[in-house]
């Protein structure tokens, strides 16, 4: 729509004569399309404006939503530093380990089930347990004990007593987990859960146990 | 040669000679197959020992010993054999395997998943001298975790072990519950024996006809005998003697090779035949054959080579293995 022109020549007379004015000599100068009506397009129009209703703050959510895996890489969360890998620092943690086993299998005298006390270690945490490889399809993991450090889906991280970090992958592999005189060998190729799937985990007998 | 031969054949359990147109050993042959050195079993030996540094350095260093496994099966229990090259092998299950420890590869004879594994060890080696790391894996291998026991026949060299004498093994025998022996000497005389002439006929049926020299069958082929219809291969001549003798036990190569001397100065003389035949045998449950290869027990666990020796300095080799060996080169 034409906006108005201001000419320079147009001075304030009565407002009927300027309306009157304005009115033929838009009508002079501008298109006239048949289509549309410009009276009925310029009147009674009601403009609506942007539809604005007061906006609530939207409150940060309350919990952390935790590091994806490129960033606990680079945080460096889950390395230990070399000046803290010593056997003698994580003799605490085998204690508590120890004490919880415990308590969980409800005293470990000699008398107990030693069936009721495996169901309760398949789903136990491990970490701060003592493990030793019994038998492997590899030869040279045979032997190598420590305390388990770190329990990933695939592998144990354990320390040895010489202070060396090892990772011993769990396939093919049976390890011995000693408490109290109890003795239990696990076979590694059935415990290929992380820690915390595997206390949901209902174990169930399936092939064979040989590596 | 045939002192190569008889110097590679380590594991021998037995000794057939048959002597054509011969009634009795001369005096020379009948002193040396009587001569053997006398061998020892040990019962329940614990393999570990056999790690001992004083057994080390005063018998196996000097390639004085040599060792098998009494009554251990090949295909179904662990094996354990001392050369006298200071090689030691163990052929064990999978299990034992796993839980030993030591590095090792699986069977050759064995398709598709390994049942049986092969640790092989050279005791010589440096990296296997007492106190080095391998040797001392290998120890608490054997004695914590497999506790390896065997019932052990063992022979040594009175020469070449160091202390003279059985001084060198006589420590580790009182450790343990021993038994000596002497390896058995059987002497037969044949009389009228069809004997096929060797050159002329394929060396199969002699060496067959051989065997059935040695195993008593006739060759009669009567029609009243249904268990064997071998007959002599022909052309043959009839001899009105022979003598077969066979010495069995566990036989130290360097007394082989005398009988070999001793035989092939018998044949070098003339004489009514002209030929002379020495057959040796290896262990069926032996882990190595008589070419240090592996050897395997499929439907039989032969392994032995047969020497034909003739007048004219000549001599033939039939070597007779079963389905799970190697043949040597």
């Amino acid at each position: 729509l034409p906006g108005v022109i201001h000419h320079p020549l147009v001075s304030l007379q009565s407002s009927f004569k300027a309306k009157a004015f304005t009115e033929a000599f838009l009508k002079n100068s501008i298109q006239q399309p048949r289509r549309h009506d410009l009276q009925n397009m310029l009147s009674h129009k009601a403009v609506i404006l942007g539809y604005g209703r007061p906006k609530k703050e939207r409150r940060k959510s309350a919990k952390a939503r935790g590091l994806n895996a490129r960033q606990k890489r680079e945080l460096k969360v889950f390395q230990i530093n070399p000046e803290h890998q010593r056997y003698e620092l994580f003799l605490p943690l085998h204690e508590l380990w120890r004490q919880y086993i415990i308590d969980l299998c409800g005293g470990l005298k000699a008398t107990s089930n030693p069936q009721v006390v495996q169901q309760k270690l398949l789903k136990a945490d491990f970490h701060g347990a003592i493990l030793t490889v019994v038998r492997s399809k590899c030869p040279s993991y045979v032997g190598t004990s420590g305390i388990l450090v770190q329990e990933f889906k695939h592998v144990f991280k354990i320390i040895t007593r010489d202070d060396k970090l090892k990772v011993i992958p769990k396939r093919n592999s049976v390890f011995a987990v000693e408490i109290n005189g109890f003795v239990s060998h696990i076979y590694g190729s059935k415990f290929e859960y992380r820690a915390s799937e595997r206390a949901a985990k209902k174990f169930k007998l399936k092939g064979t146990i040989d590596l | 040669s045939p002192a190569h031969i008889s110097n590679g054949s380590v594991s021998t359990v037995q000794v057939s000679v048959l002597l054509p147109e011969c009634s009795s050993a001369p005096s020379h042959l009948d002193s040396v197959l009587n001569n053997f050195s006398s061998f020892y079993l040990i019962k329940k030996l614990p393999v570990y020992e056999l790690l001992d540094r004083h057994f080390l350095e005063t018998a196996v260093y000097h390639g004085a010993v040599f060792g098998l496994s009494y009554r251990t099966r090949i295909d179904e229990d662990n094996c354990v054999a001392l050369m006298p090259n200071g090689h030691l092998t163990l052929s064990l299950d999978k299990d034992s395997f796993e839980i030993l420890g030591f590095e090792g590869k699986p069977s050759r004879f064995k398709h598709r998943t390994a049942t049986r594994f092969v640790v092989s060890v050279d005791l010589t080696d440096s990296s296997m001298a007492p106190g080095r790391r391998s040797y001392l894996r290998l120890l608490t291998s054997l004695k914590s975790r497999l506790q390896l026991q065997t019932d052990f026949l063992l022979s040594h060299h009175p020469v070449l072990c160091s202390l003279g004498g059985g001084a060198s093994i006589q420590p580790l025998l009182s450790r343990c519950d021993w038994s000596q022996h002497r390896p058995e000497v059987n002497c037969r005389v044949l009389t009228n024996l069809p004997c096929p002439a060797p050159l002329s006929c394929d060396p199969h049926s002699f060496l067959e006809w051989l065997g059935a020299v040695d195993a008593g069958i006739s060759c009669e082929n009567s029609s009243s005998s249904f268990l064997s219809s071998f007959v002599c291969p022909e052309p043959n001549t009839m001899h009105r003697h022979a003598l077969s003798v066979s010495v069995s036990g566990l036989l130290l190569p360097h007394d082989i090779h005398r009988l070999l001397q001793e035989l092939r100065r018998y044949v070098e003389q003339p004489r009514l035949a002209s030929w002379v035949s020495m057959t040796v045998r290896g262990f069926a449950d032996s882990p190595v054959s008589c070419s240090n290869h592996e050897h395997g027990f499929l439907r039989g666990g032969e392994n032995f080579y047969t020497l034909m020796m003739f007048h004219d300095h000549t001599y033939q080799l039939h070597l007779a293995m079963g389905a799970h060996d190697v043949c040597p080169p």
